[in-house]
């Protein structure tokens, strides 16, 4: 055996015992978290094994808090969940009361609704691509990003006065009727905004670094995807033609033409590219509700003190992240007897230690962030 | 390699909550404390003892594979505590609602880990916050609060005194809760 073979024996066996699997801490202060969030990870040298995430850093017992207060008080709480959705979170648990107790909505309220959540949709896939972008290194599409989020948050704040927790609707429509001229304010950001898809495109789906970075990592398979019951771009992403804004219908969804963007593999690519489409649909659906959009008040006739039949519900709508479903118990008082949340993406982020495994240590962001996790919402 | 189930509104033969109900009545009469149908939904009360084969059989052979929900839910009035599944499917439409009613001083259920991927952390959920016990789970530990805390907060007599809600005062217009002075 000559010397160099007889060296690259001895690295071998040396690299053989020191190549033990090691655990590793990821977080709970790591900028790539979006929030707090602490991953236990398994490492066989650059490869992940396994991965177990710990929850709970910003547990406040919202269900608890819920259990003591009257229906109406809870909606302020509800914006705390989904910082970055607040008025779609508003919207489903709403939804939730009113199909309990049986409550109609105007016409206007469902149609401005619609329009605000889409807006709303936009806003939260566009911090997604953002810090998405950041996750990768592509700083300048965070930037690009946050300034369209700029306008809808500017819209909100026309409707509100609120930037993020709004507080927007009520059990029977809205708190208020939209500005004068508002319409035509969204209108002109959608005029805005359409051309500026493209531009993100430059950036990101037209980028070699991006494609290659996303490609094939985390890929969730079908059957995984119903097994941990994923919901909204995740469980797209992995091939499912599913969203409940059709296959479940509330609102005024079915009086509007969208498509449903699906992807195939199930890798990050696909989630992100869900997303991408997703925001071309939301235009889509605001620009047939502003032509179709009725006058009318906004807030139907309802009792100060809002008492529920007795009985229980679970109601689901399809936010930016999935299905947010509210399971709401009445035992005939002002409040909810149990008040409980199935927020999206605690229940996507238990998918991740499927996703994780096989992949680089380097992908784990790409992989986290292709969630779009909100820890508000998780850890509730 | 797109699955594409398209809308089950459009084809195939639509069950209707009755059928749903009937199928698992007719194979599990005995374990079925109530059944009714509510806003379209099939309703269901089980015993707890067969709570694992009659979530199989929903599964498996009624083809309703999506578990949407599983909470909790405390009833002290009448020593209870229950579980509720909140079951679907994204082939076919219909709705399951499946509970399951406990003593409340032994709450202990079988896990359903092995058919949802998803129940692990509703079930460490449960545990977590209202004790409820679920018998081979492969990781029962707390999961939203920290390791070492002590009782299980949205049960309804939990007290800890350094979080006391603002009590309830049904006098008031509105129903607004307000802070103690005491």
């Amino acid at each position: 055996m000559t010397t160099v073979n007889l060296q690259l024996e001895q690295i071998k066996e040396r690299t053989a015992e020191s190549m033990e699997e090691m655990w590793v801490n990821m977080g709970p202060q790591h900028p790539s978290t979006h929030g707090v969030l602490r991953l236990l990870l398994k490492l066989d040298g650059e490869v992940i094994r396994e991965c177990i995430p710990y929850l709970g850093y910003m547990h406040r017992c919202h269900e608890k808090i819920g259990e003591n207060r009257a229906y109406v008080q809870i909606i302020p709480y509800t914006d705390r969940l989904d910082y970055l959705a607040s008025m779609y979170n508003n919207w489903a648990y709403c939804l939730a009361c009113e199909r309990l107790m049986g409550i109609p909505v105007p016409e206007r309220a469902e149609y401005l609704r619609v329009i605000i959540g889409e807006l709303q949709r936009i806003a939260s896939h566009l911090i997604w691509l953002g810090t998405f972008g950041l996750d990768l290194g592509n700083f300048t599409i965070f930037m690009w990003c946050f300034r369209e989020r700029e306008m809808v948050l500017d819209l909100f704040e026309a409707v509100s006065g609120q930037r993020l927790n709004y507080s927007f609707m009520r059990i029977g429509g809205l708190a208020l009727d939209v500005p004068e001229g508002w319409l035509a304010d969204v209108k002109a950001f959608l005029e805005w905004f359409k051309p500026r898809l493209p531009e993100y495109d430059r950036l990101s789906t037209d980028q070699i670094i991006w494609q290659k970075r996303i490609q094939g990592v985390g890929i969730l398979k079908p059957e995984d995807a119903i097994s941990y019951a994923c919901s909204g771009p995740v469980l797209r992403g992995s091939g499912f033609h599913w969203d409940l804004r059709r296959d479940d219908p509330y609102s005024i969804y079915d009086r509007f033409d969208f498509d449903i963007p699906v992807g195939e593999s199930g890798d990050v690519w696909d989630r992100f590219w869900v997303r991408r489409r997703e925001m071309e649909e939301s235009v889509k659906i605001v620009e047939q509700a502003l032509k179709e959009i009725p006058p009318g008040p906004v807030l139907s006739p309802v009792a100060k003190k809002l008492r529920a039949p007795v009985g229980d519900i679970y109601s689901r709508v399809e936010t930016p992240r999935g299905e947010l479903g509210f399971y709401i118990v009445a035992d005939g008082s002002e409040r909810p007897y149990r008040y409980k949340v199935r927020a999206p993406t605690f229940v996507n982020l238990s998918a991740l230690p499927v996703m994780l495994p096989g992949y680089f240590i380097a992908d784990c962001v790409a992989v986290l962030g292709s969630i779009d996790i909100v820890l508000g919402e998780v850890d509730r | 390699m797109a699955l594409n189930f398209g809308r089950w509104t459009s084809g195939g033969e639509s069950v209707t909550a009755e059928e749903i109900l009937q199928q698992i009545q007719g194979r599990f009469g005995d374990e079925i404390r109530t059944a009714e149908v509510r806003r379209e939904e099939a309703c269901l009360t089980i015993r707890a003892d067969r709570n694992y084969e009659i979530c199989r059989f929903i599964k498996e052979e009624l083809g309703y594979d999506y578990l949407n929900c599983l909470s909790g839910v405390d009833w002290p009035a009448d020593n209870e505590m229950e579980v509720v599944y909140a079951i679907s499917s994204l082939k076919q439409p219909g709705k399951i609602m499946l509970r399951v009613r406990l003593p409340r001083d032994e709450p202990v259920l079988g896990s359903v880990v092995p058919l949802w991927g998803t129940a692990n952390w509703h079930e460490r959920e449960a545990f977590d916050l209202f004790g409820i016990r679920f018998e081979n789970h492969p990781d029962l530990r707390r999961i939203l609060l920290s390791e070492d805390w002590i009782g299980h907060p949205l049960q309804k007599d939990y007290q800890d005194e350094r979080f006391v809600p603002y009590p309830w005062d049904d006098r008031k217009p509105g129903g607004v809760a307000r802070p103690t002075t005491a």
